[in-house]
């Protein structure tokens, strides 16, 4: 009985080994198969004109789950170097700020010609993207960062802030005619959404409701809180979503209530492009990842061939960008081709 | 009631003795039994696990129907059933496993698991998965997967002897990691959609099933109002002839003289509800009500002559005990309407600062107590009663401090709802306690106190109608003081005059239960008919849409059935027994293993069952779906009264917890509070359901 026991765990354990090793193997397979493809063809063509590009290689060391999100950031980082005929090292480390340390400290050993961080954690990556400008090696932070790549010595950082990207979708709510806005939020305490909604009352001309609304995980009783939340205020006629699935909830709720608002979301999803085609949706901010893996590429280009910076010690701003009814059928397709 | 197949409390032992006297009650049930003690319908409802829950979503309810203008409305009600719905048909299948004693914290990411599965199912998305199968086989094919994941986790539980909250918060990683993966494998995206593909593969078969939603806009009934107003008003009085039947001794020989009075009683009824229906104006509903409550008094008590035994009131005896307690409430009673007339009802001034909320409270809550320690001396003594006294008005100053500090209630109108509500709420509590000490004293004594009771409740509707500034107040919750006055009244009247009966009599017993559960059903209608139709004065008047969704159908009736499953079946005693002592289950005979196993099925099955309705709900399931949700369910099925330890608990009960955890939820935002405090109210609502239900279970124990 005993032996049957251990047997079983062990056969257990067998299992759930060889379940993810398959899965990450494929996955890897999958995606090494395309970068692969990719680059070859790509250095087919442009491994004859380039001649100084040619010797570059590039580090894109950031905090990457290889979700969809980071995969069309990954598309734009490897068009970039593809577009300049450089070599692009990508290299996500799943949210793990010490694997992306280890990873950073490899590259300035390396000898890398540029390196593009996102700083999740500032403190975790700074040992080594501090030792990296001491090498001379140039620096650019994306993504996330925007507040911590001065005082890293990093030459400019490329991304969206939280605040402007509020602003902005303030600034469409005050065209549409809105008085009152509920931005809901999916998480009770995420700062970042926070700032989303902050910089949303900065633009906006009437009232912002700031208020958490139940998780992604529990979308039942998101769209519940969104509809109390509308039911117990009739001034409310506009609803902005810090996410995309909070978005399509405030929806569902307008909708079940019968009331007719200015909805607005964040972020791109399938079901919210078609949401917005359809014009129930008026707007989602696109924060343009894509542009967060070209840009850097090409400023680290730049900076190694021609010693240009860009930015004046500033960020660059990637978003807000805007999905409206103008161009949804548009963004869809590229979506589809995995570049938005 | 479910009297003799679960044993009301107590762990395995006590269960089977208990079981064991239920079933001999049962073969001894031929007619009075004069052997067996009854217990009485208050001490009975007492001990059953669930009723902490009851009362206490009353009193969420209640709170949030104060406050919020959505919680009385079809569209508030359609919103907290929608959360309970899916959180009620988890929390109910977990509260089955945790009387079973053991935890399933995969249930959460399961429900989304097999949302996800059944749309992976269904989806043709070519080479890697994504078989495009017709629902007809994707959704019995994830019920096989759900009664895998149960099995596995109940077997992995039983044979490595691990606790099952270790073995399934492994299986909820893996879960986890499995949706995520396998989303991202299989299409590419943490949002799995959509099942609306299934188009002409049995989608059209299926969505009704699971997603059907009734409009009430789309629905009108005229006669809906006399409906709901006899479907409550029959009930009530049913219920209260319910609780006469279970409460009084019946006579041998039934006594003609109480017929008449019953039948002019019921006559005046009638014409009360007829003269109101065709009058109109304050002053002619005032007359009518006035008939119908005098009316209704002499129904009752001539219906109760007829029937039960007569008995001695016994002489007045207002002792300490009684007489400090009665003063006590009927002071704080007055006090608090004083509070209302002196501050301005319009003003939103904020009057106090934060530093200043201290000190007022403060001032009030040592005032208070300085006085109760005077009152204490000069009666000389140091008895239960003072510290009764003590602890009403520490507690009711501590809340109106908690509400004045947390809900930011700060203005001078804020200020005088809080001290209204809390010294009234005092006030009654005081008068309460006061009428169940008289009981020991005298009956008469009794009828006195709930006499004082039921007028401060009429000074209070009038009060109330005249002062407030809520229109809802000023006519809701008006009719119902006016009515629970009447109830109080009535009770007043009847225990002094009648017998309390001592002894179990099967006869009665069950016809008294079969009148209460008519009478539960008729109101139950009344409600629902309320809820499910609008006529055509609201939609003139453009009301909000409402819908009502079949998910609280499938809530409802897996609640019937994990009822029926652990009152009358044999497994449902198992259940209890593996909770309770499992060695000494297995020495009795129960098949332990397989009942746990079957438990964990029952989880998994559950969780299959709202994924399908999420994924029909909502078409594109998140990968995250669920996840975390688990706790939810666990703290519905613990303050719906199961033991954390196993071996106690009720279904029914989980239910109703599921409904609060949803009450609160949209509590907050209905009342257009700030959503920062939704989780420390939560915290609150759990530690005040713990204490209580434990407080219970306490007084059921000493009362067997």
């Amino acid at each position: 009985m005993k032996n049957m026991r251990w047997l079983a765990m062990l056969l257990a354990l067998v299992m759930v080994a060889a379940a993810c090793g398959s899965d990450a193997s494929t996955e890897d397979a999958a995606t090494g198969d395309d970068d692969a493809a990719e680059t070859a063809d790509d250095s087919g063509d442009e491994a004859v004109e380039a001649t100084q590009g040619g010797d570059l290689t590039f580090h894109m060391i950031t905090h990457s789950d290889d979700g969809p999100f980071w995969s069309v950031l990954k598309r734009g980082a490897e068009a970039a170097a593809a577009d300049v005929g450089v070599e692009l090292v990508w290299q996500g480390s799943n949210n793990d700020a010490a694997v992306q340390a280890e990873l950073i400290d490899a590259a300035v050993a390396a000898g890398s010609d540029g390196i593009a961080a996102s700083l999740p954690n500032v403190d975790a990556v700074a040992p080594g993207l501090k030792a990296a400008v001491a090498a001379g090696i140039p620096v650019y932070t994306l993504n996330s960062g925007a507040n911590d790549f001065q005082e890293l010595g990093a030459t400019t950082h490329v991304g969206q802030t939280e605040v402007i990207a509020g602003n902005g979708a303030g600034l469409r709510f005050n065209d549409a005619g809105a008085t009152t806005i509920l931005c809901g939020r999916q998480e009770p305490d995420n700062g970042a959404l926070i700032e989303r909604c902050d910089g949303l009352a900065e633009t906006f001309n009437g009232t912002v409701i700031s208020e958490f609304m139940d998780l992604d995980a529990d979308q039942a009783a998101q769209e519940a809180a969104i509809n109390a939340a509308l039911a117990a205020n009739p001034d409310i006629d506009g609803f902005m979503g810090v996410g995309p699935v909070i978005t399509m909830s405030g929806l569902r709720a307008a909708d079940a209530l019968g009331r007719d608002l200015v909805i607005g979301g964040f972020d791109i999803t399938p079901e919210l492009l078609d949401a917005i085609e359809a014009g129930e949706v008026l707007f989602t901010v696109d924060q343009q990842q894509y542009l967060q893996g070209y840009i850097p590429v090409i400023l680290m280009y730049l900076e190694n061939t021609n010693s240009n910076t860009l930015g004046g010690g500033l960020p660059i701003l990637t978003g807000p960008g805007f999905v409206t009814g103008d161009n949804a059928t548009a963004v869809k397709e590229l979506v589809a081709a995995g570049t938005r | 009631m479910s009297d003799t197949a679960v044993p009301d409390v107590g762990n395995s032992d006590a269960n089977a003795a208990a079981a064991a006297a239920d079933a001999m009650a049962a073969t001894l049930a031929g007619g009075a039994d004069e052997r067996l003690a009854y217990r009485g319908v208050f001490q009975r409802l007492f001990v059953r696990p669930e009723i902490g829950a009851i009362v206490g979503a009353a009193a969420i309810w209640a709170f949030f129907w104060a406050v919020s203008r959505e919680f009385g409305t079809a569209g508030g009600m359609s919103s907290i059933l929608d959360v309970s719905a899916t959180l009620g048909i988890m929390a109910v299948a977990v509260s089955l496993l945790m009387i079973g004693g053991e935890f399933d914290l995969s249930s959460g990411a399961a429900t989304g698991t097999f949302a996800i599965i059944t749309i992976l199912l269904v989806k043709d998305v070519g080479d890697l998965g994504g078989a495009g199968l017709s629902l007809w086989i994707a959704i019995p094919l994830s019920l096989l997967f759900a009664l895998g994941l149960g099995w596995i986790n109940g077997m992995m539980v039983e044979r490595t002897g691990l606790p099952s909250f270790i073995v399934t918060l492994a299986t909820f990683f893996v879960l986890r990691g499995f949706k995520l993966g396998f989303s991202k494998l299989i299409i590419d995206n943490l949002t799995v959609g959509r099942i609306s593909e299934a188009q002409g593969r049995g989608y059209e078969f299926w969505e009704p099933i699971f997603a059907t939603v009734w409009i009430r806009n789309e629905h009108q009934l005229e006669a809906r109002d006399a409906i709901y107003t006899i479907g409550i008003l029959g009930g009530l009085a049913l219920l209260a002839f319910a609780v006469a039947e279970l409460n009084f001794a019946r006579r041998d020989k039934l006594n003609p003289g109480g017929l008449p009075i019953f039948g002019a009683g019921v006559a005046g009824v009638i014409a009360g509800i007829l003269y109101m229906h065709n009058s109109d104006g304050v002053s002619a509903n005032s007359i009518a009500a006035a008939i119908i409550g005098v009316a209704g008094l002499a129904a009752f008590v001539g219906f109760c002559m007829w029937r039960y035994e007569r008995q001695e009131a016994g002489s007045l005896q207002l002792d300490a005990s009684v007489s400090k307690l009665l003063a006590a409430g009927v002071i704080a009673s007055v006090l608090a309407m004083a509070f209302a007339v002196v501050f301005d009802v319009d003003s939103q001034e904020p009057v106090l600062d934060l530093v200043g909320a201290l000190r007022w409270p403060f001032v009030i809550a040592a005032g208070a107590y300085a006085a109760f320690r005077a009152f204490q001396k000069s009666a000389g003594d140091s008895n239960t009663q003072s510290q009764t006294l003590i602890n009403v008005s520490s507690i009711a100053a501590a809340s109106a401090f908690t509400m004045y500090a947390f809900m930011f209630m700060t203005t001078e109108q804020g200020l005088r709802s809080i001290l209204f509500g809390v010294t009234m709420l005092a006030g009654l509590i005081l008068l309460a306690i006061a009428a169940g000490n008289a009981g020991r004293n005298s009956p008469i004594t009794r009828g006195l106190v709930l006499t004082v009771f039921s007028a401060v409740l009429v000074a209070l509707a009038f009060f109330i109608r005249s002062q407030s500034a809520s229109v809802k107040f000023r006519s809701e919750l008006f009719s119902v003081l006016l009515v629970s006055a009447l109830v109080f009244f009535v009770w007043a009247v009847c225990s002094t005059m009648f017998t309390q009966r001592r002894f179990q009599e099967a006869k009665a017993d069950g016809f008294g239960t079969t009148l209460a559960q008519v009478g539960g059903a008729a109101i139950a209608v009344g409600i629902i008919i309320k809820l499910l139709f609008t006529t055509q004065a609201e939609l003139d008047a453009g009301i909000a849409r409402a819908g009502f969704r079949i998910s609280i159908l499938w809530f409802l009736g897996f609640s019937l059935f994990a009822t029926w499953l652990l009152g009358r079946t044999k497994f449902g005693s198992w259940i209890f027994a593996v909770g309770g002592n499992k060695q000494a289950a297995r020495q009795v005979g129960v098949p332990a293993a397989r009942t746990k196993t079957q438990l964990f099925m029952i989880v998994s099955v559950a969780a299959w069952l709202v994924g399908l309705l999420l994924a029909f709900r909502l078409d594109t399931v998140q990968s995250v779906a669920g996840n975390g949700l688990e706790f939810e369910y666990i703290i519905a099925a613990v303050v719906g009264g199961t033991l954390l330890t196993g071996g106690y608990g009720s279904a029914f009960g989980a239910a109703i917890g599921a409904i609060i955890v949803a009450m609160t939820k949209q509590g907050i935002p209905s009342a257009r509070w700030n959503s920062d405090w939704r989780f420390a109210f939560l915290g609150i609502i759990l530690l005040t359901a713990v204490i209580a239900n434990n407080f219970i279970k306490t007084k059921a124990e000493e009362s067997r």
